[in-house]
């Protein structure tokens, strides 16, 4: 083992113009899947921030939604109904409005929830001022993205006629793309009326219900407790906003096909590494070196490799966030660099296993008589 | 079963075995049916510990063959190989890897040292093939690179070695394990005359001072008066020469 350690370190570190070639390739394909999945991510967490950034574990829905919070339709008086059903804790009324508004620096593009604060799908993650009181109408919470639209605690947002003062910042809050205020119902129906004046009338109209539930509570059971509902927890209803599933399959192929072409280029690296050592494989192997011990200096090699370019990948990727401008939706997580990071190293692995085969080959024998 | 162990403990045992080189009737056919070449033809040969021969002839005349089936790295087609009471032949792969690391010495044309490990690491690596204590492998190896004249050259790789130097290096290496066999492949196919005869008396003192059986594979003529004795191979036939110079190319 300690022989295979000093071949492998040895050759990166006194032949460090070689093993720069596969590092760089590395990196570059780190580099590239990172902002692949910042790029995911900040799909996936702009388009369901609004429904995961809440007290409400579930959201139920009209029969016919299809779990779209959009296209639901459900009355006010559903919402005592669900809270009544086993296994709910609190239930609240969620209204919710995709237009456009105008801010201090003027058009913006907005999504608006009405809820009623303090019960089920209150936002969870303010981080300055404060939520609008119960009851409070006229005064709403902007999601931070709107800062850069010029939105302070203070600012005045108005969709149509209908004004709402900001009193407080909460973050990760977007649905679809858009960033949300988060104001009573009544505010919220007199900005729906304001823009789609066919619903005016419509006054207890609302999407979906918010849903506090219990542990292990059975959702099929909740919705039964309602006609013609469903109800699908929070991390579902993310994935039902349209695209959102799609969209996340697409990069997450992408993402697994660019790691497999990793796995390939180390293989590939490797396998000309060890035709070009042929000859000094076979004399290693004549002064009584075992192939297991070559293949392991193969293997550490690959893996040092792979490490190095998954740390470079991820300083070059990060890097790069800072220039991509604001209006792409990236979000760099850790989660998501771990992942990444242990798939590259397996497939550095597994790439150099590739050359195993190749190493065994090669017959001691031929190191005698210059016979190569 | 009883032979393995047997094998394996004359293996482990090997200071006090005194080495002697015995080839029996070693036949090696290459190939099969009508394209079957005949490389070896039941060569026999002895040498004793203390001995430094060299093994003449042309190239394709199969002295490659014999002394890749001396360092247990190939096997015969027919007939055996002791060293040392050891039945080379009967050794599996794995015993037979560990056999060269342990009891063979090789010096290669080539020096075929690792080139991205120093003189000093180069001699290290064959020590950590076998159980060599790491301590007693560092004072080894420096002691081997002080009398071959390379002590102030102990940090340099391969590269910035000339040919004499690496090639006394590769000596050095092949004497690292303490070995009971040096076998030496056309030492100085790379290297000029003076360089060459500097570099075979070197072997041949560093073996004889040690009591190693040392067999040396060459085709040049003028490096056979620093052996004991001399055996030539023409066309897979293995004989004794009384007078070297007879030996044809």
């Amino acid at each position: 083992m300690s022989t295979a350690l000093m071949l492998a370190t040895a050759e990166i570190r006194r032949g460090r113009a070689r093993f720069s070639a596969v590092v760089s390739a590395l990196s570059l394909i780190v580099f590239l899947v990172l902002v692949l999945g910042a790029l995911a991510d900040g799909l996936f967490f702009g388009a369901t921030g609004a429904v995961r950034s809440t007290t409400a574990t579930a959201y139920a829905f009209s029969a016919e939604a299809e779990g779209s919070l959009v296209r639901s339709r459900l009355d006010t008086k559903d919402v005592a109904a669900f809270a009544q059903a086993p296994g709910v804790e609190s239930a609240g009324p969620v209204g919710v409005l995709l237009t456009g508004g105008t801010g201090p620096q003027g058009d913006i593009d907005l999504s608006v929830f009405g809820i009623e604060m303090g019960s089920a799908g209150t936002p969870t993650t303010l981080v300055a001022g404060r939520l609008p009181q119960p009851g409070e109408n006229g005064v709403a919470a902007a999601d931070q993205q709107l800062q850069q639209s010029g939105i302070e605690i203070g600012s005045i947002v108005a969709v149509g006629e209908v004004q709402a003062e900001i009193v407080g910042i909460v973050t990760d809050t977007a649905y679809q793309l858009q960033p949300t205020i988060w104001t009573s119902v009544d505010t919220w129906r007199a900005m729906r009326d304001a823009v789609r004046p066919e619903l005016i009338g419509q006054v207890t109209a609302i999407n979906s219900v918010a849903l506090v539930t219990e542990p292990g509570a059975d959702l099929t059971q909740i919705a039964a407790s309602v006609a013609d509902t469903t109800v699908l927890t929070a991390e579902a209803t993310g994935l039902a906003i349209p695209g959102v599933e799609q969209q996340n399959a697409t990069l997450t192929s992408i993402i697994y096909t660019t790691l497999a072409v990793s796995a390939l280029v180390v293989a590939l690296f490797f396998a000309l590494l060890v035709l070009e050592k042929r000859e000094l494989f076979a004399a290693l192997k004549a002064l009584g070196t075992p192939t297991s011990r070559l293949g392991v200096s193969v293997i550490i090699q690959a893996v040092v490799s792979s490490v190095l370019g998954v740390i470079i990948g991820a300083v070059v990727s990060r890097l790069f966030g800072l220039i991509i401008p604001a209006s792409v939706p990236t979000l760099f997580r850790t989660e998501t660099l771990i992942t990444i990071g242990i798939f590259t190293v397996i497939a550095g692995f597994v790439g150099a296993l590739f050359s195993l085969r190749r190493i065994a080959r090669i017959d001691p024998a031929t190191a005698i008589g210059g016979a190569l | 079963m009883a032979e393995q162990n047997s094998t394996s403990e004359t293996l482990a045992t090997s200071g006090g075995v005194p080495a002697l080189l015995r080839v029996d009737e070693v036949t090696k056919i290459y190939g099969s049916g009508h394209t079957a070449v005949t490389a070896l033809q039941a060569a026999s040969m002895s040498v004793d510990t203390n001995e430094f021969v060299a093994l003449l002839g042309p190239s394709g005349s199969g002295k490659t063959t014999l002394i890749s089936i001396i360092g247990g790295l190939l096997a015969p087609t027919s007939g055996s190989i002791h060293l040392g009471g050891v039945d080379v032949t009967g050794l599996s792969a794995r015993e037979l890897t560990r056999f060269r690391a342990e009891r063979v010495g090789f010096v290669f044309q080539s020096a075929n040292l690792v080139p991205f490990l120093t003189a000093r690491e180069n001699l290290l690596y064959v020590a950590g093939l076998t159980k060599m204590p790491k301590s007693h492998a560092r004072q080894r190896a420096d002691q081997l690179l002080e009398e071959l004249g390379l002590a102030a050259r102990a940090k340099n790789v391969p590269e910035q070695l000339s040919g004499g130097e690496r090639q006394r290096v590769a000596i050095g290496r092949a004497l690292m394990n303490d070995p009971d066999l040096v076998l030496v492949d056309e030492p100085t196919a790379a290297l000029d005359t003076a360089l060459g005869r500097q570099v075979v008396q070197l072997l041949r003192r560093e073996i004889k001072d040690r009591g190693k059986t040392g067999i040396m594979v060459t085709h040049d003529l003028r490096m056979v008066e620093y052996t004991d004795r001399v055996f030539e191979i023409l066309d897979g036939h293995l004989t004794h020469v009384e007078s070297p110079t007879t030996a044809g190319h």
